[in-house]
């Protein structure tokens, strides 16, 4: 402490400095300004002092006899003056002057003091800390540089109230600076303080109560600056383990120093944390400083996991995963997240009870929160060879049991044989017992069982949560219904879906009827029971259609089930589709789960899903019916009998089955006789403006119903969306039809050209017109719109002017 | 030659709603028939000749009142047939109106098509696959991979139990499958 009180006093003690030696250099000077007489009444102005400091070093940059000077200055100087000046020199932010708006040039000496400071810190840091002090390091500086700058601002103001003595101005602006002196001065201690605990935690940790101290205070600023140069005190400070106070039995025993000092320690720093958590969320109430606490709070939980205090620190943070503000949720999901990737840190344990609490929101909430918040469980991890922890441990404890059993029986037999061996045995046993449970204290590794523990209660409280939220979906929309006026909105339920199709190679088989039952329930939305309706769009009703097929093809053992009501609820989605309201990719990644990796199909339910998908691509968007198209060619390629479609006279009669005639408005795909109709759609669609659209339609048209070459097209559906649909961003319609006219011109050549350009002509001028047209079209509608605003408006105005009338009227009879 | 009387049609829909569910509506209702002089499609009804449901077009059933009711021995497709004691049973050759709307279906794969046409249940081990959902005691058509009906009965497990059965457990208990065509000629 002591050192850098000398630096502080000691920058304002240079500039005089400066002028006794330079006296030489001022005869320099004077013979200069002989020289140029002119400018002298101007630079008498000035303020010489600096302007001669100036020019001295540009001198010694130029003179070597004038080193000698510097010389003996650098030997009359103190040693720690010694280490400052060089400093100084060498630091090129610091080596350039800053002009005050009087012109005058003023060195940033002062700035040179906390850094100075804090790169000592930062020396001692490196040694005792290691690599966590660059963020706080970070903090500190921009606290620092912030601080310095506004100390440089005043000096210069002082300097300015100087320059001007007017006793009113002078009084005002003492005025302000007291109350900025005192903030100043705040600052500045709290810089001092956590520089000082950074440097040596241990001989100084009472500083930090001073710290808290200064962050109870009333100016916002200073709080918010104490609470943030706290967190990074913390974060550097905080051991990496759990703290523990000693008994009373253990204080009474005698202990060394060091042992008295550490347990000092110990329990200050762990009293000033409490404090500080209590106060963080307590501060979080308020809105002024919510942001900060929060802020507080996560990159505490970030940091220092496995510290004591986690469980009010995650209630925090838990707390706001839902928040209404942007910010704070962000910071909260963000930090939540990192905390289930990296479980190392903590074991895992707070984890679960993240995810216990979460659970609980959940359940406190009636499913009514932010998705973000349950976009969270997406970044869990679960270790793969623990598949399924649920049930395998049982199963695993099962066979123990019986491994168990076994030697049982094997060691009673040998016991009638044996009795020794036995006894070795024991012996033998109970070492390797005790060995492994000394190594297990030792090692940090986790305990296997322990950790399949973990995660099993981990996964379980997951599952409770996705289930309640279906549960939820499914059972608040039958309620909706009967209030038509409230719409049962599922916030939770996407990311939900997205959970259970992660994570549903874990789902144990018990919930699976029920899962799936209410999945069924909400992708048929209603459709078979008419009193119910689920207020689903028509993504989240492909998404459960895309969740179901997934959950069962990872839990698939060997037996092949047939979702049928799935694949009728899809039959029907994809009518509901609408390219510009619905998710796109949702709905290839459902045409790729459910038609393209299936891997067998009825052939009537084939034939009626290329038939809709091929009508249905002709009024999608063109990246919608490339994936359609490539599932057609996919279902094609794999149903031979299908290729009947591709053929030009109707099939109908015994290729039809039981159903004669297609009928596109059937409900059920089986029912739709699909076979009886031909894919007259794919003529069309070789006209398509895209060229890609053009270009499958055509590979499909000219299939084979013959041959039979199994060559699968390795595209899938989503792949082709996700390619065509940024393509499209890029791609121009227009640009485009010349190309396909171009692409007509190659194939017929017999056409003359210029009837070709002519259609061509044709087609802009047509596009012109359209375009005028249209543009007429909706400045019309615009007209009409406002028109009926300004009438409505007018009726009103007419109508408030009539009841003033009629008050008026009134008022002059009571008054009569 | 008789319309069904009311404990009758409810024994027969009883027995197919079993099989088709919901569908029974497109088999009873919804069925047209473009046969006969009329321009009009006509409906299909049920018919009871000596003990035998019959599964018949309007049209038919107007020509068929020309024939002594003793000397008719077949009109339409044949469904089922009373037992003595008075009870409805499905007959195999019901087998392709069930299999054009059934609702639970299980597929067989073609090593074991042999042993369920000789007379056999079907094993978890020979299924190919399965439909969802299917209860204990529903009615399951049985088909070839191939997507070709052979036969039909009831489940013997649900969906979720087949799951977890060893492979030799039976899954569909057989009513009827086309071997019978084979097997029992006189008697169909």
């Amino acid at each position: 402490m002591g050192k850098k009180k000398q630096k502080v006093v000691l920058p304002p003690e240079l500039p005089p400095d400066v002028p006794d030696e330079d006296i030489e250099v001022t005869a320099e000077d004077v013979h200069f300004i002989n020289e140029n007489l002119d400018y002298a009444s101007y630079l008498s102005n000035l303020d010489t002092k600096s302007i001669t400091k100036h020019v001295s070093r540009v001198a010694d940059v130029n003179e070597g006899a004038l080193e000698l000077l510097y010389e003996k200055r650098m030997r009359k100087k103190l040693d720690g003056k010694d280490k400052e000046q060089p400093g100084m020199e060498v630091d090129p932010v610091d080596a350039l002057p800053v002009k005050t708006p009087l012109g005058k040039l003023y060195y940033r000496r002062v700035t040179k003091e906390p850094k100075e400071g804090e790169e000592e810190s930062k020396e001692g840091d490196s040694i005792t800390k290691g690599p966590s002090f660059v963020k706080l390091t970070k903090t500190e500086k921009r606290l620092n540089t912030k601080k310095s700058r506004k100390e440089a601002k005043k000096q210069a103001k002082e300097e300015e109230v100087l320059q001007i003595p007017q006793a009113e101005v002078l009084d005002e602006v003492k005025k302000d600076l007291t109350a900025e002196e005192a903030r100043e001065s705040k600052k500045y201690k709290l810089a001092v303080l956590g520089t000082s605990l950074l440097a040596d935690p241990e001989s100084n940790i009472k500083n930090i109560k001073e710290m808290l101290e200064i962050s109870k205070d009333e100016d916002s600023a200073i709080v918010m600056l104490g609470l943030k140069s706290l967190v990074a005190v913390f974060k550097d400070i905080i051991p990496g383990y759990r703290i523990r106070l000693p008994t009373e039995k253990e204080q009474e025993m005698k202990v060394s120093k060091d042992v008295k000092k550490m347990r000092f320690f110990e329990s200050t720093l762990l009293s000033a944390y409490k404090a500080y958590v209590q106060k963080l969320v307590a501060l979080q109430q308020q809105t002024v400083y919510k942001r900060v606490a929060v802020r507080c709070l996560c990159t505490l939980l970030e940091a220092l996991p496995h510290f004591n205090f986690r469980e009010s620190l995650l209630a925090a943070v838990v707390k706001n995963i839902s928040s209404q503000d942007d910010v704070v949720r962000k910071f909260c999901c963000a930090t939540i997240k990192s905390l289930f990737t990296d479980n190392g840190k903590h074991g895992g344990e707070a984890t679960v009870e993240a995810v216990k609490m979460i659970a609980e929101l959940v359940k406190a909430y009636n499913c009514q929160l932010h998705p973000d918040s349950i976009e969270v469980f997406l970044s869990l991890s679960f270790d793969e060879d623990l598949g399924r922890p649920e049930k395998p441990v049982m199963n695993k404890r099962g066979q123990n049991n019986k491994s168990k059993k076994k030697k049982d029986a094997d060691d009673q037999k040998q016991m009638l044989e044996n009795e020794r061996k036995k006894n070795r045995k024991e012996m033998l046993s109970k070492t390797r017992e005790e060995v492994k449970a000394d190594f297990k204290a030792a090692s940090f590794a986790q305990d296997t069982h322990e950790r399949r523990r973990m995660q099993s209660q981990t996964l379980s409280a997951v599952f409770e949560t996705f289930f309640r939220i279906l549960k939820h979906a499914v059972e608040s929309t039958s309620e909706a219904s009967s209030v038509p006026g409230t719409s049962g909105s599922h916030p939770l339920l996407a990311p939900c879906l997205n959970g259970i199709g992660k994570y549903s190679h874990l789902i144990d088989m018990d919930f699976m009827p029920d899962l799936m039952n209410s999945l069924g329930k909400l992708a048929g939305n209603g459709s078979k029971s008419s009193e119910k309706s689920y207020q689903l769009t028509v993504s989240e009703r492909l998404r459960c259609c895309i969740v179901a097929f997934k959950v069962m093809k990872s839990n698939l053992d060997a037996l092949n089930v047939d979702l049928h009501d799935f694949f009728v609820q899809f039959y029907n989605l994809i009518l509901e589709y609408r390219p510009g309201r619905d998710q796109g990719d949702v709905l290839a990644e459902a045409l790729k789960i459910m038609l393209c990796d299936d891997r067998q199909h009825d052939m009537q339910r084939a034939a009626a899903f290329i038939k809709r998908l091929a009508s249905f691509s002709l009024c999608f968007g063109s990246a919608e019916s490339m994936a359609a198209l490539v599932t057609v060619k996919h279902l094609l390629l794999k149903n031979l009998k299908c290729r009947n479609l591709l053929e030009n006279d109707a099939g109908g009669g015994s290729v039809a089955g039981a159903i004669a005639k297609y009928q596109p408005d059937a409900m059920d795909p089986n029912r739709s006789g699909a076979l009886a109709s031909v894919l007259w759609e794919l003529n069309l669609l070789k006209k398509h403006y895209h060229p890609a659209v053009c270009s499958i339609a055509n590979s499909i048209s000219t299939m084979n119903t013959s041959n039979n070459q199994v060559y699968h097209s390795h595209v899938s559906p989503l792949q082709a969306y996700t390619d065509l649909s940024q393509l499209d961003k890029s791609f121009a319609p227009s640009s485009d039809v010349k190309k396909g006219n171009n692409k007509k011109r190659k194939g017929s050549d017999n056409m003359p050209v210029k009837v070709v350009s002519e259609a061509d002509l044709i087609d802009q001028m047509d596009e012109n017109v359209v375009r005028k047209k249209l543009g007429e079209h909706f400045f019309l509608l615009r007209d009409i719109q406002e028109n009926e605003k300004l009438r409505s408006e007018l009726d009103r105005t007419t109508l408030s002017l009539n009841l003033y009338d009629q008050y008026k009227k009134q008022k002059k009879r009571k008054t009569r | 030659m008789r319309p069904l009387d009311e404990n009758e049609t409810t024994a027969v829909f009883n027995k197919l709603h079993k099989f088709v569910g919901n569908n029974l509506k497109n088999i009873v209702l919804d069925a047209q028939s473009n046969e006969g002089p009329d321009s009009k499609p006509g409906r299909y009804c049920f018919r009871l000749q000596k003990n035998r449901v019959y599964y018949v077009s309007e049209s038919l059933i107007k020509r068929a009142t020309n024939v002594k009711r003793e000397k008719l021995v077949s009109l339409g497709t044949q469904i089922g047939k009373f037992t003595k004691v008075g009870k409805f049973q499905l007959t195999i050759q019901s087998l392709n109106l069930l299999a054009a709307n059934a609702k639970h279906k299980v597929w067989l794969k073609p090593t074991s098509e042999m042993s369920f046409l000789y007379g056999n249940s079907v094993l978890k081990g020979g299924l190919g696959r399965i439909t969802e959902n299917i209860q204990v005691n529903d009615g399951v058509v049985v088909f070839s991979m191939s997507d070709v009906p052979l036969g039909f009965g009831d489940a013997a497990k649900s969906t979720v139990d087949c799951r977890k059965m060893d492979p030799n457990g039976i899954v569909v208990h057989r009513h009827a499958d086309i071997g019978e065509y084979l097997r029992m000629e006189d008697d169909l």
